[in-house]
């Protein structure tokens, strides 16, 4: 469990992360979602103590990061591919945290075969690693004290659609575990197909903190595609009705406010064809920049 | 990776865990900088080539006879002591500015976050190490100097108990240039700095009159060439303070400068 409570970090007149108040849970993958500057990592190095903030707190298990005995045991973390010293080995890079942490030797063989590094790799020097490689080994050094706590920040970063769905799965297992999974990413579509839980951030402030689902149904307003060899009519017909209709990129309408039978039915009492009448949702993607913009109109509204 | 293999190494649910491990303190702190020192070339061969440098520097004097006449055995022989005491700083600020560099440094820091532990372990592993190298290697730079110079023609100079000594100025250097890393951040601009601190003091000492046998004597070279009682130490040069009371000196400064790095450490965001 990872609770902030007001937390603020400002270095000089910049604002990075702005009283966030927040609860990653245990048993769920909980996605951190905003664009590149949001505040995603610097929240996270204010997670692990790294930072300090300027004010608020934010506690791992109750208690700050800094207070925690053996720290690895409790908390495993990925900040970024870099964090190893390219001159050194993986099996050494773990080695040594495993040593600062009073972690069995043992765990280190084991993280590395959990995350596919084969020993021979392990004991080469780390410069030569592909990005998915060093992805690998962050991703080994989280999990080498066996933690409650996971936090990953973009871990899908630079990783092919075999290391993207091997992290997915992996943090699903987790999770499963009964383990909390923090995971930062500014890919909404990664985060759809990972997370059950977001916590979304914009310009350092949170902007929404709830269930993928009730995210993306919230705020996206289901909506209708629908084609009609009469647009022009069935445009009226459902503008008189009150929904809003726009015209879509194929060429068909994009109908929101009534349903996709009410469509229907409204169509055949005024005698029109359908050729499409498909329900939607947005996309993550879609419900993202839409709230992003939001946020910008309120805030030059307010500057007014 | 099949998510069985995954499964297999998490497979104890949290709530099953032993219970939660003793507090992973200094001796652990300690053991992790052991791995990381000794897992990298550049700390190995910089520690190595301090230690190298005395006894080659031994050998050279003794081939080349360019020793002045009035210079002892023992300073004769640890002419190139200096040139390793530098390396041994270099050393010192590389423990820390190679973590910044590297970025490793958040990775140490999330594994131990009691800073001032890391800190003290970088230095207990740094001193230690520069202190049983420098004594081995200043020792046999001193039996290879007096084995190879002619017999009777200069002063011995008494390497007991000066060898431990010489060997804890190599160590205060280290500790000096992990003060200036930590304080500095950057390779170059540390290694600069520590440079500096080392040199500066005797050149500068003598412009300040009556307080130049405590300037010129404030730095760990100072007090390495008193204790290598080589003609080269001379009272302004390096300050007329005596040999112990200089290496005292030195290290007080050490020890203040690295409780303010320790103090900017703690208070940094990394």
């Amino acid at each position: 469990m990872i609770e902030a409570t007001g937390l603020t970090k400002r270095y000089g007149d910049k604002t990075a992360v702005d009283g966030l108040t927040f609860t990653v849970r245990p048993g769920r993958v909980t996605g951190f979602l905003g664009p590149n500057g949001a505040g995603k990592s610097t929240t996270m190095r204010l997670v692990l103590g790294l930072d300090t903030p300027t004010s608020g707190r934010v506690t791992v298990g109750g208690r700050p990061y800094p207070a925690l005995s053996a720290p690895l045991r409790t908390v495993g973390s990925l900040l970024d591919a870099k964090g190893v010293h390219g001159g050194r080995s993986a099996y050494d890079h773990l080695a040594g945290l495993a040593a600062g942490n009073r972690i069995p030797r043992r765990r280190v063989e084991e993280v590395l075969e959990s995350v596919g590094l084969p020993p021979d790799t392990a004991r080469k020097r780390v410069k030569g690693f592909s990005l998915g490689m060093g992805q690998r080994l962050g991703i080994a050094a989280a999990l080498l004290g066996d933690p409650e706590v996971l936090i990953l920040d973009e871990p899908v970063n630079g990783l092919d659609t075999e290391g993207i769905r091997w992290i997915r799965e992996l943090m699903r297992s987790l999770a499963a575990e009964g383990r909390t999974v923090f995971l930062s990413s500014h890919l909404m579509s990664e985060m759809e197909l990972t997370a059950d839980h977001l916590i979304v951030i914009g310009k350092g402030r949170l902007m929404a903190d709830t269930t993928m689902r009730a995210f993306i149904e919230s705020h996206s307003g289901a909506h209708t595609l629908v084609r009609s060899p009469q647009p022009e009519e069935l445009r009226a017909l459902l503008e008189a009705a009150g929904a809003r209709v726009h015209v879509t990129p194929r060429g068909g309408w994009r109908v929101e406010g009534p349903d996709a039978g009410t469509i229907g039915d409204l169509a055949r009492e005024h005698g029109l064809a359908l050729h499409e009448l498909t329900p939607a949702h947005a996309s993550l993607e879609e419900v993202y920049t839409a709230l992003a913009q939001d946020e910008a109109e309120y805030r030059t509204e307010a500057a007014r | 990776m099949s998510a069985a293999r995954t499964r297999r190494t998490h497979s104890a649910p949290p709530g099953s865990r032993p219970a939660p491990p003793a507090r992973a303190g200094f001796r652990e702190a300690l053991a992790f900088e052991w791995i990381k020192f000794r897992s990298v070339r550049s700390t190995v061969r910089t520690a190595l080539a301090a230690a190298a440098l005395p006894p080659v520097g031994a050998v050279f004097v003794a081939a080349t006879g360019s020793l002045q006449d009035d210079d002892t055995v023992l300073g004769g022989s640890l002419t190139l002591s200096v040139v390793g005491q530098m390396l041994a700083a270099v050393l010192g600020a590389l423990l820390i500015t190679g973590e910044y560099a590297h970025g490793t440094l958040r990775t140490t820091l999330a594994a131990v976050p009691r800073r001032a532990t890391v800190l003290a372990a970088k230095a207990t592993l740094l001193a230690a190490l520069l202190w049983a190298l420098a004594l081995a290697s200043c020792s046999v730079a001193y039996l290879v100097g007096d084995a190879l110079l002619p017999d009777g023609e200069r002063p011995q100079g008494e390497p007991l108990p000066a060898l431990f000594g010489i060997a804890a100025s190599f160590a205060v250097a280290g500790l000096l240039g992990l003060a200036a890393g930590t304080l500095v951040r950057h390779s170059a601009g540390a290694v600069t700095t520590v440079v500096g601190l080392l040199l500066l003091p005797s050149l500068f000492g003598p412009l300040f009159g009556g307080a130049e046998r405590w300037i010129a004597g404030i730095s760990p070279t100072a007090a390495l060439e008193k204790l290598t009682q080589t003609s080269d130490a001379s009272a302004d040069a390096v300050g007329s303070l005596g040999p112990w009371p200089s290496l005292a000196l030195v290290t007080a400064c050490t020890a203040t400068l690295l409780g303010a790095a320790s103090m900017t450490l703690r208070r940094r965001d990394v």
